[in-house]
């Protein structure tokens, strides 16, 4: 068994890191505080090529072929070194569940349309599909795309859509045939400026603030047949296609970020003094780092585990519902953990400690909840 | 191929079928295989029939039955 890297996906993540270092070690908390995107910031990111990882060459992309290790290893670098933990999440929302499908499941016509766009940072994506009556059971979804000479007509409203606000181009998924439930699902690609699609304003969180967020509403909307996505009926098969990838590659960045906040936890106990004693040599402490070392370290193997088996073409169903579990809930109780260790310090917005807690929460809900995931687990198991 | 398929997805079920699985039952619409149940499958013909199947397949019309997996199969 062979955990080691490359030395060139090793040097691709000393590169990234310095970028980051470079571009986002401010402390972003004015725009935490007021909720507000930089788009001068995911330009930088694009025109680095960094979302191009989940497009190919011909599409504007990064390489020949979609190398998930050495984008997970990327975001990896990202999220330990970028101190906004919203902007790693957003691309990778970005690159895997809008990017990704359009790579995979995309006419000719609309790669080429779409990705080069998107790859340079030119037009932002968004994926729609969770809806006021369907969240967890995304699949009981209500809006509809009822066909009608030529094109598709889209009634409904899409909630908590990640970069909606800005977004140029929306993923949306409608059903074409609800008498099918989750197989009479299919999926569209809507342009901004379509009549009919209203584009709600952002709607502030507890964390990851600087993303914007918010709902879409779809009123008699036209969409050509040529802008379905895949075929009719496509939309299962389309969001678990790339589920697994956008998995590794959202969570490696807070796997980055839990690594940079043990550091810094280290770094601050063993210099704060009480008791005459800096307070790492109490036990207390000691343990509690000790914890969101085990963390970090279940964290990375469960990750690694699912994007090779990735790599090598392999299912990971079961291995990609542990990891979003694990490394989610851990990154949670480590914020936390990194928030005791920094007493009244890591309370105060200004040391940047407890944000990660509050970025850290979204985890545990988007992309199937904890609970779901449990289930998920669970029902493998054959439960 | 139609006996493997028909094992597989009994015991997918649990046997929790009230009558056994034929080869015309709806497996999509009737509940049979809900959405692990399909990933386990797709993951299975791959594993143990050696074939590959493409997600752009994964449709409706090539799972809803024993028999049209079977002839989705035979045409790829
Ligand atoms: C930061 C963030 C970004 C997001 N981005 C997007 C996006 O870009 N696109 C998009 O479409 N959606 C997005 N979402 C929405 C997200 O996918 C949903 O919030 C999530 O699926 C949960 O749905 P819900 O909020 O309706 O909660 P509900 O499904 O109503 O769940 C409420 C509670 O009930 C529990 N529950 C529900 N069903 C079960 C069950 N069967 N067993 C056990 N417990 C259960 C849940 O675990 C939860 O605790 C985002 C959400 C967040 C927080």
């Amino acid at each position: 068994m062979d955990f080691s890297w490359s030395t060139t996906q090793l040097a691709y993540k000393a590169k990234i890191i310095s970028f980051a270092e470079a571009n986002f070690s401010e402390s972003f908390i004015k725009e935490d505080q007021e909720a507000t995107f930089t788009r001068a910031n995911w330009e930088k990111c694009a025109a680095f090529g960094l979302l191009g990882l989940s497009t190919t060459t011909a599409y504007g992309g990064a390489t020949d072929k979609v190398d998930i290790l050495t984008s997970t290893i990327a975001m990896e670098g990202l999220g330990y070194a970028c101190k906004d933990n919203g902007l790693p999440f957003a691309l990778n929302a970005q690159m895997w569940t809008v990017q990704y499908p359009i790579l995979e499941f995309g006419s000719e016509a609309q790669k080429k349309k779409y990705l080069p766009k998107m790859c340079s940072g030119e037009w932002i994506g968004c994926h729609g599909l969770t809806e006021p009556n369907a969240g967890s059971d995304v699949f009981s979804m209500e809006m509809t795309a009822t066909k009608v000479n030529g094109g598709y007509l889209l009634n409904g409203t899409k909630q908590h859509i990640t970069m909606a606000p800005v977004a140029d181009v929306f993923l949306i998924f409608a059903k074409t045939n609800p008498k099918l439930g989750a197989w009479g699902i299919s999926v569209f690609i809507v342009d901004k400026n379509t009549k009919g699609l209203t584009i709600g304003k952002n709607r502030p969180k507890m964390g990851l603030r600087t993303v914007p967020f918010g709902n879409l509403t779809f009123k008699d909307c036209f969409i050509a047949d040529t802008n379905r996505l895949g075929k009719e009926g496509a939309g299962w098969a389309i969001t678990n296609s790339s589920l697994e990838y956008d998995r590794c590659t959202i969570l490696a960045g807070q796997l980055g970020a839990m690594e940079k906040q043990l550091e810094d936890t280290i770094a601050f106990v063993k210099n704060r003094k009480q008791y005459n004693k800096p307070i790492s040599q109490f036990q207390a402490i000691s343990h509690r780092v000790a914890d969101m070392r085990l963390r970090l370290e279940t964290s990375r193997l469960l990750l690694q585990k699912v994007a090779w088996l990735k790599s090598e073409g392999k299912p990971a169903t079961l291995e990609s519902a542990m990891l979003k579990l694990q490394l989610s809930e851990s990154f949670v109780a480590s914020s936390l953990d990194a928030i005791r260790c920094n007493g009244g310090r890591g309370y105060i917005t200004e040391h940047g400690v407890e944000r990660d807690l509050r970025d850290a929460v979204g985890s545990i809900i988007y992309a199937g909840t904890s609970d779901i995931q449990k289930n998920i687990i669970a029902k493998l198991l054959g439960l | 191929m139609e006996a493997v398929l028909l094992n597989y997805i009994t015991q997918l079920t649990h046997e929790q079928l009230d009558t056994p699985l034929t080869v015309d039952d709806d497996l999509l619409g009737s509940g049979i295989l809900d959405s692990i149940g399909m990933m386990k499958l797709v993951s299975f013909i791959e594993t143990e029939l050696s074939m590959v199947i493409p997600p752009e397949d994964i449709l409706i019309e090539n799972f809803m039955t024993v028999k049209h997996i079977i002839t989705y199969l035979k045409t790829t």
